[in-house]
């Protein structure tokens, strides 16, 4: 009896004992010179503000300028952030985070539950009115949802702080995965005393107060900002770089000629060039899995009366030859996809799927069965419908390569519409389309980021599919200790019923210099700390 | 002329108030918002956003506040896009970046141009003649968007000599290129202008004159035909010179310079409402001041000009 008590307790509290959690250097490695990191920005960051932050690069800058409850190791696994482990109640509802007493601000204050508190509260604020509220949502944190309506106050929000180093949450309803989502950077704490002090101008250089391993010490708007080690930081001593600069560079092409110069120590990989680039630096190009996903959504609501039977839409997914889409248009190391999730995400076990063991032309010859039992193709009524995507060059090519395959193999007339990237949202979010492109990136590591995508509820949903026993399923889900059978009967019904079609899984695409060690190639949400990097002398 | 110049600065304010209302009714015709996304926010957090900057007012109410705030505060709003920072702040930081390579491949333009145009009208069709004329007409034609890939490539990834890009507090490594793949292909139109004007000149009755008293050539050249020639040169430098300091998005795009340019595409493809108003407003205002700067420069050289300023 005692036996099964120490058992349950055991299962209860999550003590995390990943190892890396600091740059992880190998013993009798020379550490270069100067620890100075460059790398490319895309496009300035939407906020410094850890609550309304939105864009990935901007995530990368809070991951480094605030720490939050729990960090990702190099494997995407948590690590200790700010709390140590965590205790769940017996009905899943309640999490109690028990926080380090060595964390500081980097001004000095200690690092407290109140911190979180105050932050938490303020993300859900409809004041300040965060694009990201809708994550706190999607945590299903008692309240939430109503403070966000303006049905609630902030303060009746279901977190406190027990004590300064004691931080609880409570649950609306039990989240399988909610501590995977305390990673993300509208969960970090802030300073409400600068906040206070500075209001929107607490971002600035001068103001900000952060408690992550960096601060910020130069933020040119567009151009470049630099992060310098925090002394403050509880773990400095374990800290390597000491400094991380953030070019704004636009022109991807531009931003590898000035990393063949020398000038930056990582930049993304221009469409297309993956393999010269493979060939020419074949330490430095790299193409690791990343966890999102590239499909053709059908519009089910009132899209082409054709689209209605199971039969055309089995056909078109049929006909298109991932292969040759992913290794001779998009050369970048992504992946065939036949089902929605990707493989890469943690816990899914891609299911059987029949479609996808079968050889192209097994799946061509089915296709045109298929298509000829509906009634349409070379010898029924002819099938035309216009395909919807977003201009960018890549997209181009893959609705060029896949339109002509099935005007090749089944007939079908498909015409080509691409717009600017708002006007293309406005009108695939309206349902004025017939068939348009999807993409979907995880906003945590479970395969219901994707997969809730289908739920006939989702705002995301712009198939407008709608299967009962796929929401059930999802929501089953939701509270499930084992969620591979549940998530293996939806991919089976997906594939069997193809609201979308699945085209690829992404991969993500970077040259680093082979100095800089410590990136996490195997996170596949692409999460890394400068903390965790280090630089080699070469 | 005190009075003309009052005239004309009076005209800017209706000029700019009827540019407000054009362009802030042009933007809201575009589909989408400034926070359409491929995650389309849910009701509850998309109305909080709204509120948060007044999107949900009727659109004549919205413009009144913007236009209210701009003449009590000189505030040109929020933009949507970077949350931590306003329009002001935003042209505050690029437009100093933008203004600084513009006036230094103003002044490339003209210290390389007038000389070159000069040398050529006075060799006139002789070796220096065609040497001058072929690297005017091999300047202009490589548009900036050629000119540019090439010197990083040259000056950059094979010399190792400049950055290929940034802009670094504005040290001077950092502005030579931007202001030289600006200024290129005009120079080499302030090139052909200098000798074809100045050839004319050179022909007038009065230089004729000139020379039969016996002045030197150099005297001629300086007192008497560096005036005139220089007219045709003023009349085109005027909307370059406004281009070059504002709307140079290539350069800034490419070169990363954080420029005002930049602030204009990532504005648009956003829907950042208030940036790109206070940009187009930043723009006409420039255009109005730096037209009339000409038009008195251009009255000062020219006399019959002068008399018509009234």
């Amino acid at each position: 009896m005692k036996h099964t008590t120490i058992a349950l307790a055991l299962s209860l509290t999550t003590a995390l004992t990943s190892g890396a959690f600091a740059a992880d250097v190998p013993a009798g490695t020379t550490l270069a010179q100067d620890q100075t990191y460059t790398y490319r920005l895309q496009d300035e960051i939407s906020s410094l503000d850890p609550q309304l932050v939105e864009d990935t690069y901007g995530s990368g800058f809070a991951r480094d300028l605030f720490e939050g409850l729990y960090n990702q190791d190099g494997e995407g696994q948590l690590a200790p952030g700010v709390a140590l482990s965590h205790e769940v109640s017996a009905d899943k509802m309640t999490y109690t985070f028990t926080l380090r007493k060595d964390a500081k601000w980097s001004d000095g204050n200690p690092v407290t539950a109140h911190d979180f508190v105050y932050a938490w509260k303020r993300a859900v604020t409809p004041e300040l009115a965060s694009p990201y509220a809708w994550y706190m949502e999607l945590m299903s944190i008692k309240n939430g949802a109503a403070i966000i309506a303006g049905d609630k106050q902030p303060d009746e929000l279901g977190v406190s702080a027990t004590d300064d180093h004691t931080f609880v949450v409570e649950l609306s309803q039990p989240l399988p995965y909610f501590d995977q989502m305390v990673t993300h950077s509208t969960t970090f704490p802030s300073p409400k005393w600068v906040i206070d002090a500075h209001g929107e101008k607490w971002t600035l250089p001068e103001n900000i107060v952060g408690n992550g391993a960096y601060k910020l010490t130069e933020y040119v708007l567009k151009e470049r900002s630099t992060r310098v080690r925090n002394d403050m930081y509880w773990d400095n001593e374990n800290t390597v770089l000491d400094t991380v600069v953030a070019l704004v560079i636009g022109d991807e092409n531009q931003a590898l000629t000035r990393y063949r110069a020398g000038e930056l120590d990582k930049t993304d990989t221009p469409a297309g060039q993956y393999p010269t680039l493979k060939a020419e630096l074949p330490a430095e190009a790299i193409a690791v899995p990343r966890l999102c996903n590239y499909y053709f959504s059908y519009n089910l609501e009132s899209g082409p009366e054709a689209f209605q039977d199971v039969r055309v839409r089995q056909a078109l997914a049929l006909a298109v030859d991932r292969k040759v889409i992913v290794d001779q248009v998009l050369q970048g190391g992504q992946f065939p996809a036949y089902n929605f999730t990707p493989a890469a995400t943690a816990g899914f076990e891609v299911p059987e799927i029949d479609y996808a063991g079968m050889t192209q032309a097994e799946r061509d010859a089915k296709a045109v069965e298929l298509l000829a039992e509906a009634g349409y193709g070379k010898d029924g009524k002819p099938l035309s419908f216009t395909y919807l995507y977003n201009t960018s060059e890549s997209h181009q090519q893959v609705a060029i390569v896949a339109t002509q395959m099935w005007k090749q193999k089944l007939g079908v007339d498909v015409s080509l519409e691409n717009q600017e990237w708002k006007v293309f949202l406005e009108n695939r979010g309206n349902q004025n389309f017939e068939m348009a492109r999807g993409a979907w990136c995880g906003d945590y590591n479970e395969a219901s980021t994707f997969l809730d995508l289908l739920q006939s509820e989702s705002g995301y949903n712009d198939a407008k599919y709608n299967n009962a026993r796929v929401d059930e399923l999802l929501a089953a889900a939701k509270s499930s200790e084992n969620t591979t059978p549940l998530y293996t009967e939806v991919e089976q019904i997906l594939a069997a019923e193809m609201p979308v079609i699945p085209i690829y899984h992404y991969s993500a695409n970077m040259v680093l210099k082979e100095d800089v060690k410590g990136w996490p190639l195997n996170n596949v949400q692409q999460k890394y700390y400068s903390k965790d990097l280090y630089k080699v002398a070469e | 002329m005190l009075s003309y110049t009052l005239r004309r600065l009076m005209a800017v304010i209706p000029t700019i108030l009827i540019l407000i209302v054009i362009c802030f009714f042009l933007m809201r015709l575009a589909p989408g918002g400034p926070f359409t996304s491929e995650r389309p926010l849910p009701p509850a957090v998309m109305k909080n956003v709204l509120e948060r900057y007044g999107l949900d007012e009727p659109l004549y109410v919205q413009l009144w506040t913007y236009v209210k705030n701009i003449i009590i505060a000189f505030d040109f709003g929020p933009s949507f896009s970077q949350k931590d920072r306003s329009v002001n702040d935003l042209i505050a930081q690029g437009f100093p970046v933008t203004l600084t390579y513009g006036f230094f491949s103003a002044v490339f333009v003209l210290v390389m141009g007038i000389p070159l145009g000069m040398i050529a009208a006075l060799r006139h069709n002789s070796f220096w003649d065609y040497v001058m004329t072929g690297l005017a007409i091999f300047s202009q034609i490589f548009p900036n968007f050629v000119l540019a890939p090439l010197m990083v490539l040259l000056f950059t990834l094979a010399l190792g000599l400049l950055p290929g890009g940034g802009w670094n507090g504005g040290q001077w490594q950092y502005v030579i290129m931007p202001a030289v793949a600006l200024g290129t292909s005009y120079m080499a139109s302030v090139a052909r202008l200098t000798r074809g004007s100045l050839l004319e000149v050179l022909n007038a009755p009065y230089i004729r004159t000139a020379r039969a008293k016996g002045l030197s050539e150099r005297t001629i050249l300086i007192r008497h035909a560096m005036k005139p020639t220089l007219l045709p040169v003023i009349s085109y430098m005027a909307p370059v010179f406004v281009y070059m300091i504002t709307g140079s998005v290539f350069i800034d795009i490419f070169f990363s310079t954080g420029g005002i340019g930049q602030n204009f595409i990532d504005a648009a493809y956003t829907r950042d409402y208030s940036v790109i108003l206070g940009l187009a407003i930043l723009y006409s205002v420039l255009t109005f001041v730096l037209t009339l700067i000409v038009d008195l420069v251009y009255a000062w050289i020219d006399p019959k000009v002068r008399s018509g300023l009234k």
